[in-house]
């Protein structure tokens, strides 16, 4: 079944966008375009497809948005570009995403090289952590003329989007395409280097004009009644897992998932195309609340996922576990092989010098109380998505190259 | 379901319906004809019928199209000429089919290369039993210049031909001429004044439709080279509707008989045709992205607008909008119209707008809060831009008001059209 969880669906081809662009209506004031938190300008990019100008759409895109083909792929854009837009007053949005991933695989088979580094500035940035806030803000400050060590704890980079997103979603090799781009720009990427372990954010503050903290909130939450229960496990744990292994694993036939978010779908629909038979969903919030994205939802559906809606968990005995309404009473008993907790996840700041409330630092912006030290991504104020990653790895940027180099421009 | 009388006579023939075949590669072959009959169209022009010495060899590929956005087949390029086959076997075709389809008609379209080669293609085609000749003398992609449009533009030459046609065969016989031509009333006259009963138009428009950018070579390309050849479909029923109403009402022509060709794939296509003069239609490319199924919906379509317009004979149609189209000079130019906006159907996408300002006169302003367009009625000259780049139809003609000066009723003013006030 393994051939299932690493198999993307199929993108459209040159007729079929050709028919998805022609609906576009060419807004003259596209809503779309103001409603992408990254500033990516859809109404640019579709006319371009729609007069066949594949190549000008590319570098909209790419210009804009370091991992284009990434939110392409992830992004809810039902919440965004897709809710504004005008196409809605007759029938259905435009497919926005789905446009954006025909270019950006264009770009990448025709070995498009659109990205542009600056004329050195001679100064020299520190990004700690490789998600999609660090390699935009690395790529932000290549093209000003800075030069960038990405500094990654992990063997692989990418963060999330290789440790979490899972592969019929998000192609490892499309991540890895990225990546590359990125690094071709002049990136440095330090694999296996954790900060505190194996180099202290004293020395980072020392060897770098200033350092970016974009750890983002790697480690999973737990809830204490499923503590030192052996058939438990994290969805951070799981989705990495099952990653790695390409679907190569083998799970038991009823595993129950706990939690609403985009990544209890992603969990729960990998679950099903692992093969699983019985994948039971108890989510807290009802279905009127819900948090994760009606595409994500509707493709967990789709997949034949249980779905309970309104429970929350009470205690665990042996392989039973109990769930409680929240609102009315009643009561679930299910016995499960195993049950996968996707209630969040948090940030671990040691040995970073930065202290986060509910995920986040206390403050609006980027600069902390250190003026050498910035954060962005997750831990920054804002969204959790990787759109709203690409948004703050280019405002600190922004923020830095003000400080730094007093916004003069570098030429 | 509805059932209405197609019939309509042309040229002293009796067809059960108006739609016709063309003389293309869509009526090649005997089972092809059979095929189209037994799906409903009332006629074939047989594919054009050279003499036995003037060989056909054709080049590969052979085709290609026109796109726009999604849409394919916006216009078609072809570089077939006439039938390959041997002529006892076209001949041999042309009598099966009359002897099992007699309530069709069968049309026999010829080409020669000199005046005997005409009379003796008359001669063998009547012979096998066809119901009426079809003159081609239009073919804009020959390899060879005493054949095809290169005969068509030159009166003399057409008249020539056609008064040998007809010594060949006393069939009812009409000429089919090339667009090629900036004034296609000489031409006509010419075949006329030869013996013609009537005229076929439009043959395929001169054309070199898409280049590749890589290679610098017009497609298709025929082993690294191409070559300009006739283009045909949706893209060229204006010009075919301009030639035909332009026949229509040339100096003692006015009851000429035409069989209207270029671009009809619709039951509104058709009934333009009919309305400017055609008495029957001739189809091929619409066949070719589509097939013979197309008739259905054509006749059937019809039908309805007959029973809308309480016509109980196609033959009430023909001709009767030729009236109605005027030298520029001589139209109403006392009064403007404005558009009018349907708040219900506005979606804000500002289209009007943009094309005001760029391609009218600034009539239209945009309010950015509220995504809205209004009018400016100082500025709007009424061209109605705006009615047709609108997507979602909020916009139609409104207010008539005369232009200063100009005397006339408003009221008595007419210029709407569902096909403009949606």
């Amino acid at each position: 079944m393994s051939n299932n969880y690493t198999k993307e669906d199929s993108g459209y081809t040159m007729t079929t966008v050709a028919e998805e662009a022609a609906r576009c209506l060419l807004c003259h004031d596209a809503p779309c375009t103001k409603a992408c938190p990254a500033g990516t300008d859809p109404a640019r990019f579709i006319r371009s497809v729609r007069f066949r100008n594949i190549k000008g759409a590319a570098e909209t895109i790419r210009e804009n948005n370091a991992l284009g083909a990434i939110c392409a792929r992830v992004c809810p854009t039902e919440k965004y570009c897709e809710l504004a837009c005008s196409r809605s007053g007759i029938d259905v949005p435009i497919d926005i995403g789905g446009i954006q991933r025909y270019v950006t695989d264009f770009e990448q088979q025709a070995g498009m090289k659109i990205l542009e580094k600056g004329k050195s500035n001679g100064l020299k940035i520190a990004i700690v952590g490789s998600g999609p806030a660090g390699l935009q803000s690395a790529t932000t400050l290549l093209e000003k003329g800075y030069a960038v060590d990405i500094y990654e704890k992990n063997t692989k980079p990418g963060g999330y989007l290789t440790y979490g997103i899972p592969e019929y979603r998000l192609p490892q090799n499309i991540v890895d395409y990225e990546i590359k781009r990125i690094t071709d720009l002049g990136a440095t990427l330090h694999l296996n280097t954790a900060i505190g372990s194996d180099i202290t954010m004293d020395q980072l503050k020392a060897d770098y004009d200033s350092v970016i903290l974009a750890v983002g909130a790697s480690e999973a939450k737990m809830l204490p009644m499923f503590d030192d229960q052996a058939n438990v496990e994290t969805a951070v744990d799981f989705l990495a897992r099952v990653k790695d292994a390409k679907g190569e694993v083998t799970e038991p036939d009823n595993v129950v998932v706990v939690g609403g978010g985009d990544v209890a779908m992603d969990v729960s629909t990998t679950l099903k195309r692992l093969g699983v038979k019985h994948v039971t969903d108890m989510v807290y919030e009802e279905f009127a609340e819900f948090r994760a994205s009606k595409k994500e939802l509707a493709g967990t559906q789709k997949a034949g996922v249980t779905i309970v809606d309104g429970y929350v968990p009470e205690s665990m005995t042996g392989n039973e576990v109990t769930f409680k309404h929240r609102k009315i009473d009643a009561e679930m008993k299910i016995k499960a092989d195993k049950v996968i907790l996707a209630i969040g996840q948090q940030v671990n700041t040691d040995g970073l010098g930065i202290t986060t409330k509910r995920g986040e630092v206390p403050f609006i912006g980027y600069q902390t109380q250190d003026p050498k030290v910035y954060v962005t991504g997750d831990i920054a104020h804002g969204d959790k998505t990787v759109v709203w990653a690409v948004r703050k790895g280019k405002e600190v940027a922004e923020e830095i190259d003000k400080t730094l180099m007093g916004g003069r421009q570098n030429d | 379901m509805i059932n209405k009388d197609l019939g309509i006579d042309f040229l002293g023939v009796h067809f059960e319906n108006p739609f016709c075949l063309s003389s293309s590669p869509v009526d090649n072959c005997y089972e092809m004809c059979a095929k189209a009959f037994d799906e409903g169209w009332g006629g074939v022009v047989f594919k054009t019928i050279g003499p036995e010495h003037f060989k056909i060899d054709e080049v590969s590929p052979r085709f290609d199209e026109l796109t726009k956005e999604g849409t394919p087949f916006v216009g078609f390029k072809n570089m077939e000429q006439i039938a390959e086959h041997p002529l006892q076997e076209n001949l041999d075709d042309l009598t099966k089919l009359k002897k099992n389809y007699p309530n069709k008609i069968v049309i026999a379209s010829i080409m020669g290369t000199n005046e005997d080669d005409w009379v003796e293609l008359a001669r063998l085609v009547t012979e096998a039993g066809a119901d009426m000749i079809e003159m081609n003398l239009s073919c804009p992609q020959m390899t060879s210049h005493a054949m095809g449009s290169d005969v068509g533009t030159n009166p003399a030459l057409v008249k020539k031909y056609c008064a040998a046609v007809k010594r060949g065969s006393d069939l009812p016989m009409m000429a089919k001429m090339t667009p090629n031509i900036t004034d296609m009333v000489p031409a006509a006259k010419a075949a006329m004044d030869g013996g013609a009963d009537g005229i076929a138009t439009i043959n395929t428009v001169k054309s070199v439709a898409n280049l590749d950018l890589d290679k610098k070579v017009a497609l298709p390309i025929v082993n690294g080279k191409s070559s300009i050849s006739g283009f045909s479909g949706k893209a060229v029923k204006p010009i075919a509707l301009r030639f035909i109403q332009q026949l229509r009402v040339a100096a003692g022509m006015e009851q000429l008989p035409i069989s209207g060709i270029g671009g009809i794939e619709t039951w509104e296509d058709a009934v333009e045709f009919i309305l400017l003069g055609s008495t029957t239609l001739q189809v091929t490319t619409a066949v070719m992205q589509y097939g013979y199924r197309i008739v259905e919906d054509m006749k059937n379509g019809l039908m309805h607008y007959m029973e809308e317009q309480g016509v109980d004979h196609l033959s009430d149609l023909v001709g009767i909008a030729n009236k109605n189209i005027l030298p520029a000079e001589d139209l109403d130019r006392d009064y403007k119209v404005y558009p009018k906006i349907d708040w219900d159907k506005c979606i804000g996408c500002g289209r009007c707008f943009i094309s005001c300002f760029d391609g009218a006169h600034q009539a239209i302003t945009w309010d950015e809060k509220t995504r809205r367009p209004s009018v400016d009625y100082s500025k709007c000259v009424g061209c109605q831009l705006c009615n047709l780049v609108c997507p979602v139809g909020a916009i139609s003609t409104g207010k008539i008001e005369m232009k200063p000066g100009r005397q006339g009723n408003v009221e008595d003013i007419d210029i709407e059209s569902v096909r403009l006030t949606h």
